[in-house]
């Protein structure tokens, strides 16, 4: 599958960069994407200090905007209103639609959005497009994404003097292998090289660790095992992870993430506000942009004060004739979005179950993302953990960036003299990845939660007597029975097949997720007697599928049917 | 083949010194080139020798050789308690803090950035002996299964499945491996050398001489 050719940006700096490299090794710098804001840190020599832009800001709206021939990020960029953000040339949650196809709910969703998504639910990459001089110019998540990435970059270079170039990413729980590969993709584009890519809640539990192993040193204590419940809710995704730490080591117990998040709450508020708000909006001309974005900004305004106050009054005139005005009451807000809520608790449950940590055990309840300063989240994270008050001692904004600050030294194989480095974080796979077999069901052979880096193997068989090639296809998912729920990741021909009724070859199936997190499928189908001739075996490096991942498992489906089938083999004991 | 006992500075681990030869014959003659680490955690009693048949040690020490980790196949004979460096009566507490030493020693994230495969399935074993010993009924089976001499118990069952696909698998494995093995021979060793003592060093040249001979 060609991959478009990408230019990478400011080359002229390479001169300046090999410079600098032979004298001191550069150290990574920590970067957190968010729907809504975005931040930067490193490790200072002493300690992780947050980058500021020129306006003074620690934390960036992620936004890019095509007014002019060159379009400008939320780095650099004044916005002179935040309706112009709203305008419909600005593209925004770039990490809400990256690396989705448009059958994607959440795609659905931004169609809302006062920019243009459009989507012809076949299963392939949305159209996205930001309004320019009254015209629909179309763009990228990525491309949006490798711009404002390029601005940070400029900035942290300025900041520290030096041309930056490694950098730690951190990524929502959910993101599948196919999600990571666009995110590297972007990074690549906007002259970045990818060091590590880290869960959210995994970089908080590393700060955590932090702490710890500081707390345990000037007690002078053993500095035994403490359980910390990390919840991280911010715009876009939502976030639980169960770490064991002890002596600077995380070890991710579990990880639970989904995709909801602040955008939910606006988007169930705005629709709670004015009903017909998606029939209204469908046509996206240059008037509804601006009743939409005017609504957007109200709603988000009100949902922001209800943070702080019991009720607030919304009066905004959306300029077609329909005027909001109403009181909104904690109560009202938090029945409209109940499902979110609830979602949340059970997104907690899952993670303690998976992490087989009784609630009891539990240290320490950790709290971040810009989520979290909402009371009824607190509430039902104290409720569900059985907790008088959240762990202290954090910025709920600056955790994540904070932790990816200390992998980014950690990786980049910088020491402390005060031990502050000696970290370590054991991960986790956040989704399973399996084959599909058993009659289109998705058979995990990598479980969800399992230990990275892993290696596992499951022997499966034929489903028709003489049958002499399988299909492997390989998805990723949260486990879903039916195989076409999950993300389809890649596929390929086990030929060669030794002739025999169904059920007696055996096709040996082996999942490899080496130290940087690349997967790895072998397969090959085993052979009896010496004077059969072997096969040689497969090694294919997932995700193969590119765009339109939606479309090949129906191709697929359609050409093969169920002649190219496999079912497990029952384990012997 | 021969083993040679290393003392790496920094590690409270003692490498084995068996001379042993291989009592199986392999279907390819073993790489000269790499001479394996011997990897071991204090061994509480000598128990292996007995065990060491138990199980398809021909298929897997094959493989292992055809790795050139004849060291990993030895690790692979050594119970978990062995791998985790605690006694048969060691505690949850005990558990979780000799894997954690463990993992900061072997976790590939802190591994030599030549060693990368090899830590990687080191720490592989030890998440596999934490994982079966941290869970209590995972563990009573595995100290069942050790009490009738079926040492290997988990990761032997599946590998009483699959021995002859690691075994093909594998074979694709050491026509690229062979041809990096040269290149990795010379960074181990210059990896490996600077922690030596000078006795190592000097059975290490000895060897290297003699296999480029």
């Amino acid at each position: 599958m060609a991959e478009p050719a990408y230019t990478v940006a400011s080359d002229s700096e390479n001169t300046e960069e090999e410079k600098s490299s032979s004298t001191f090794p550069e150290i990574a710098i920590g970067i957190d994407i968010g729907t809504s804001q975005c931040s930067v840190a490193v490790w200072n020599g002493s300690q992780v200090e947050l980058l500021k832009n020129t306006r003074n800001q620690k934390m960036m709206r992620s936004y890019v905007t095509f007014k002019d021939e060159v379009p400008s990020g939320g780095v650099s960029n004044q916005l002179s209103h935040e309706h112009e953000l709203l305008s419909g040339a600005a593209i925004f949650n770039m990490k809400r639609l990256i690396g989705r196809v448009d059958t994607d709910p959440v795609v659905h969703a931004s169609r809302s959005l006062p920019f243009l998504v459009q989507t012809m639910d076949i299963g392939v990459r949305p159209f996205i497009a930001a309004l320019v001089n009254n015209v629909w110019r179309s763009t990228t998540p990525e491309e949006a994404l490798a711009i404002f990435l390029v601005e940070l970059r400029a900035m942290a270079g300025i900041q520290l003097k030096r041309p930056v170039r490694n950098v730690v990413l951190t990524i929502p729980v959910s993101f599948g292998r196919f999600q990571l590969t666009r995110i590297e993709r972007a990074c690549a584009m906007a002259g970045l090289h990818v060091l590590r890519l880290m869960p959210e809640p995994t970089a908080v539990a590393l700060l955590y660790a932090q702490q710890q192993q500081q707390t345990a040193h000037d007690n002078m204590g053993s500095g035994s095992e403490k359980i910390g419940l990390i919840f991280n809710m911010g715009a876009g995704y939502c976030d639980v992870a169960v770490t064991a730490t002890a002596g600077g080591v995380s070890q991710i117990r579990a990880l639970a993430g989904t995709t909801i998040g602040g955008e939910d709450l606006l988007q169930n508020m705005m629709h709670h506000l004015l009903p017909n708000a998606e029939t209204l909006f469908s046509t996206h001309g240059i008037s509804e942009i601006k009743a939409i974005g005017l609504l957007r900004v109200a709603t988000q305004d009100a949902i922001h004060k209800l943070s702080f106050q019991a009720s607030v009054q919304i009066d905004v005139d959306l300029g077609n004739g329909s005027k909001i005005n109403k009181v909104l009451d904690r109560q009202e807000f938090e029945e409209v979005n109940k499902k979110v809520f609830e979602k949340c608790e059970s997104l907690i449950i899952q993670c303690l179950h998976d992490a087989k940590i009784e609630v009891e055990d539990v240290n320490d309840v950790i709290a971040v993302g810009g989520c979290s300063y909402i009371p009824k989240v607190k509430d039902l994270v104290l409720n569900v953990c059985k907790r008088q008050e959240l762990y202290k001692g954090m910025n709920p904004l600056e955790a994540a960036v904070s932790g990816a600050a200390l992998e980014g030294a950690v990786a980049s194989g910088i020491s402390d003299p005060f031990g502050n480095l000696d970290l370590l974080t054991i991960q986790v796979t956040p989704l399973a990845i399996g084959i599909r077999a058993d009659g289109g069901k998705f058979v995990p052979i990598i479980a969800r939660n399992t230990t990275m880096p892993a290696r596992k193997e499951m022997t499966f068989t034929t489903v028709h007597d003489n049958q002499t090639e399988a299909l492997i296809i390989v998805y990723e998912g949260e486990g879903q029975q039916n195989a076409e729920e999950n993300h389809l990741l890649g596929y390929f021909k086990i030929v060669g097949i030794p002739s025999a009724p169904k059920g007696v070859p055996e096709i040996s199936v082996c999942l490899d997720i080496d130290a940087s997190n690349v997967l790895r499928v072998y397969a090959s189908a085993k052979h009896r007697g010496p004077h059969q001739k072997a096969m040689p075996s497969m090694e294919v490096r997932m995700p193969t599928v590119d765009d339109g991942h939606g479309w090949c498992a129906e191709a697929l489906h359609r050409a093969y049917g169920s002649t190219s089938d496999l079912v497990t083999v029952q384990k012997k004991i | 083949m021969r083993c040679h006992g290393l003392t790496i500075s920094g590690s409270d681990s003692r490498f084995l010194v068996p001379q042993y030869s291989t009592p199986i014959s392999t279907p390819r003659p073993p790489n000269p080139n790499l001479s394996p680490l011997f990897f071991s955690v204090r061994i509480p009693k000598p128990v292996y020798s007995a065990r060491i048949r138990v199980g398809p040690v021909k298929a897997k020490a094959a493989s292992a050789v055809d790795d050139g980790l004849v060291a990993e196949a030895a690790a692979a004979e050594l119970s978990f308690y062995e791998l985790l460096g605690i006694p048969e009566s060691g505690s949850l507490v005990q558990i979780k803090q000799a894997y954690k030493q463990l993992a900061r020693k072997y976790h590939p994230d802190v591994s030599p950035p030549d060693r990368v495969e090899e830590y990687t399935r080191r720490f592989i074993r030890v998440q596999e002996a934490y994982e079966t010993l941290s869970d209590p009924r995972r563990r009573a089976m595995y100290d069942r299964d050790m009490a009738k001499g079926l040492h290997l118990a988990f990761s032997a069952r599946r590998r009483y499945q699959n021995d002859e696909g690691m075994e093909e698998k594998s074979e694709w494995k050491t026509r690229w491996q062979s041809q990096l093995s040269e290149l990795k021979r010379r960074s181990m060793n210059k990896d490996v050398r600077g922690n030596m003592s000078w006795g190592a060093r000097m059975r290490r040249r000895r060897d290297d001489l003699s296999n480029e001979l």
